[in-house]
């Protein structure tokens, strides 16, 4: 599973080919037009005395064209088909991680800790608000044992909002 | 052969302390604990657990690293002979008979064989290490900058071919890597280059940061979309102690397997994933009933676990000798050791001896820590098997979190994970294997600084990487590699590798 492309059904004939290949040249190719877009004012240099610009300059293009060589591929070759873009996933599990972000200074792991497990376990389809509070409550006393109390990590357990309710 | 001996009792001086003895027991037990998830790899095993080494001194914290690493291997190992899920790429031959055994009611056999497999396989690549380790630290001191760039050429092409699926994405997914590694303050100028304006982009992308997006919460994404199956064997586990016959049918395949991968593990490029394909199919075409293959055959687990072992130990070679990691769990490892301030190279062995004694000593100690914490342990891997996923990734999620938080105390690079997470997933959709792209990342920086270096020294002629005979060499190795790989017959036969 781990760092696997799980393998999906092959595209049923029609112009495009592989809409997954056509995407990723797409994709490819947006990245290195921002990438170029965002080295043009850097300097290249000579070969002499290569500038900072001239690596990033070589890349981009490569990339690009790397990309242009799929969205090629994809209207001759027969490949899988794109697979549907589940939201719910990608929304809670990304939500969970920018409320952890945002919460770990001012209210510390107390609260960050449920609060971002429990978004974040919203993207399960098996979600009980029960079960989820349960854990991730026990799991956030088990990080604060072990990072905290074991390991003295520099992680801010009560936030500095949180301070002068809990003076201790 | 007495400078040898003496390091190897230096190591072992270092290593035997009881304090770094229990680093190495944590790391190995905590490695395969979580490496024993389904759907949790080496790399995001070591990249989840890395900040609980934070607190060490870079000796006890290197130790406990290489620990967390085999645990993560085994551990992968496991969940292969007893879920069917392949952990990594190097335990997908596991599977093919191990889970079969298992169905048999021979699980026991199988994991115990190959713990056996792996710790004989672990001695002879620690042995390996020690022997070479010198020698080609002394090679890598003759390396100038051109010999440097043509040996990361080399391996930029080795990863290429032995990528899995389309070698046009493969080599996409490098030059990706290289270009986010472009991200920050130019090396030479001081100039800052593609960071969006952005303050903590100065220093670059941190690369945690990166591992931890594409290789955590990425795949946690993954996982989630896609609906479980998992195929617990429901058969007892038996007896762990394989019978006589066993050990009869075992001994050499474990012995072939084990030199097998420790070669190719030195190769540069993941020649480690090699080791168990290359393994498998030696015993089967020697096997004198090759239709056992498939069905339960020992052989078929003996082998490439010893392979894998060995292949997941000597690919430490490139990494400590060169400062060059051979693949992406190795990249992970000098993200892990520049955290505790050690640039991996040729410089450790001589300015840091009995950093890099203990740890090569500690790699055996580690090896024999997993055949003693394993065997008795099995009964609790199996009720690990059994947690769901909706509460395993809730907990990765927060690991992850911590992990990142506490490397720099810095919230944006919190942020910076998840958005590093969602390109990632994205990659994954378009049917990108991200691996390589990790692996380029780390090099990126090191090879534009080479290929500067060389261009100086040379007034700006290309030509210095062909007329300099190492580094001509080198790239002429990579030329054929790639052109062979290209072959139209070859490619087909490739595809057949990865596929059986």
């Amino acid at each position: 599973m781990s760092g696997q492309v799980a393998p999906s059904e092959d595209q049923s004939p029609g112009l495009i080919k592989s809409t997954q290949e056509l995407g990723a040249g797409l994709f490819l190719m947006a990245i290195a037009l921002f990438f170029y877009w965002q080295g043009l004012d850097l300097p290249r240099g000579t070969l002499r005395a290569l500038g900072p610009g001239m690596l990033p300059l070589a890349l981009v293009t490569l990339l690009g064209v790397g990309g242009l060589m799929m969205v090629i591929y994809s209207l001759f070759e027969t490949g899988p088909r794109l697979e549907r873009w589940s939201l719910r996933g990608p929304f809670f599990v990304f939500g969970g991680i920018i409320l952890f972000a945002l919460l770990i200074r001012t209210c510390g792991l107390m609260i960050a800790g449920p609060v971002s497990m429990i978004f974040g376990m919203m993207a399960s389809d098996e979600f009980k608000l029960k079960e989820a509070t349960i854990f991730s409550i026990a799991m956030t006393i088990i990080c604060i044992l072990l990072f905290k109390t074991l390991l003295r990590l520099p992680i801010p357990v009560i936030g500095t909002l949180l301070e002068p309710i809990f003076p201790f | 052969m007495e400078a040898f001996l003496g390091n190897l009792a230096m190591g072992f001086g270092v290593a035997l302390t009881l304090n770094n003895i229990f680093l190495c027991f944590v790391g190995c037990m905590v490695g395969t604990l979580i490496g024993v998830l389904p759907g949790v790899g080496p790399i995001a095993t070591i990249a989840m657990l890395l900040p609980i080494t934070f607190g060490f001194d870079p000796t006890g914290a290197l130790i406990m690293l290489a620990g967390i690493y085999y645990g993560a291997q085994y551990g992968g190992s496991t969940t292969a002979i007893l879920v069917n899920i392949p952990g990594e790429a190097t335990s997908v031959v596991t599977v093919l008979d191990g889970h079969q055994m298992a169905k048999q009611g021979r699980a026991g056999v199988a994991l115990g064989m190959a713990a056996m497999g792996s710790f004989f396989a672990g001695t002879v690549a620690t042995l390996f290490i020690a022997a070479l380790g010198q020698p080609l630290t002394k090679l890598a001191q003759l390396f100038g900058p051109a010999e440097y760039f043509s040996l990361m050429i080399m391996g930029l092409v080795f990863a290429v071919v032995l990528a899995r699926g389309s070698i046009l994405k493969a080599m996409c997914m490098i030059l990706l890597g290289l270009l986010l590694a472009t991200v920050g303050t130019d090396l030479e100028t001081g100039q800052e280059r593609m960071t969006l304006g952005i303050q903590d982009l100065s220093d670059g992308v941190d690369f945690a940061v990166l591992a931890m997006g594409i290789f955590g919460f990425a795949e946690i994404v993954r996982n989630l979309e896609n609906p479980e199956t998992r195929d617990v064997v429901r058969a007892a586990i038996g007896r762990l102690w394989p019978s006589k016959d066993d050990f009869r049918q075992s001994y050499f395949p474990i012995l072939r397997g084990t030199l097998i991968g420790a070669v190719l593990g030195i190769l540069p490029g993941n020649g480690a994933v090699l080791g168990p394909f290359a393994s498998y199919t030696v015993e089967k075409k020697i096997a004198k009933d090759p239709k056992r293959f498939g069905r339960g055959a020992i052989e078929g687990v003996a082998g490439p676990e010893s392979a894998n072992n060995a292949g997941a130990q000597t690919a430490f070679i490139p990494l400590l000798t060169l400062g060059i990691p051979p693949n992406a769990v190795m990249a992970l490892m000098v993200g892990a050791m520049t955290i505790h301030g050690i640039i991996p190279g040729p410089q450790v062995m001589t300015k840091n001896p009995e950093l890099f004694w203990g740890m090569v000593a500690s790699m055996w100690l580690g090896n024999l820590m997993l055949v003693i914490i394993n065997l008795p342990l099995i009964g609790l891997w199996v009720k690990l098997l059994q947690v769901p996923y909706r509460m395993m990734f809730p907990a990765i999620m927060i690991f992850c979190c911590i992990g990142i938080y506490s490397i720099n105390n810095s919230t944006s690079d919190v942020l910076f994970t998840a958005f590093f997470g969602l390109v990632g997933y994205t990659l994954l959709k378009f049917g990108f294997e991200p691996a390589p792209m990790l692996l380029r990342f780390v090099l990126g920086k090191l090879m534009e600084e080479k290929l500067r270096q060389a261009l100086i020294l040379s007034r700006g002629s290309f030509s210095t990487f062909i007329e300099r005979p190492v580094s001509a060499g080198l790239l002429l190795v990579a030329v054929v590699m790639l052109a062979i790989a290209l072959l139209p017959s070859i490619q087909k036969g490739r595809d057949e590798v990865f596929t059986e």
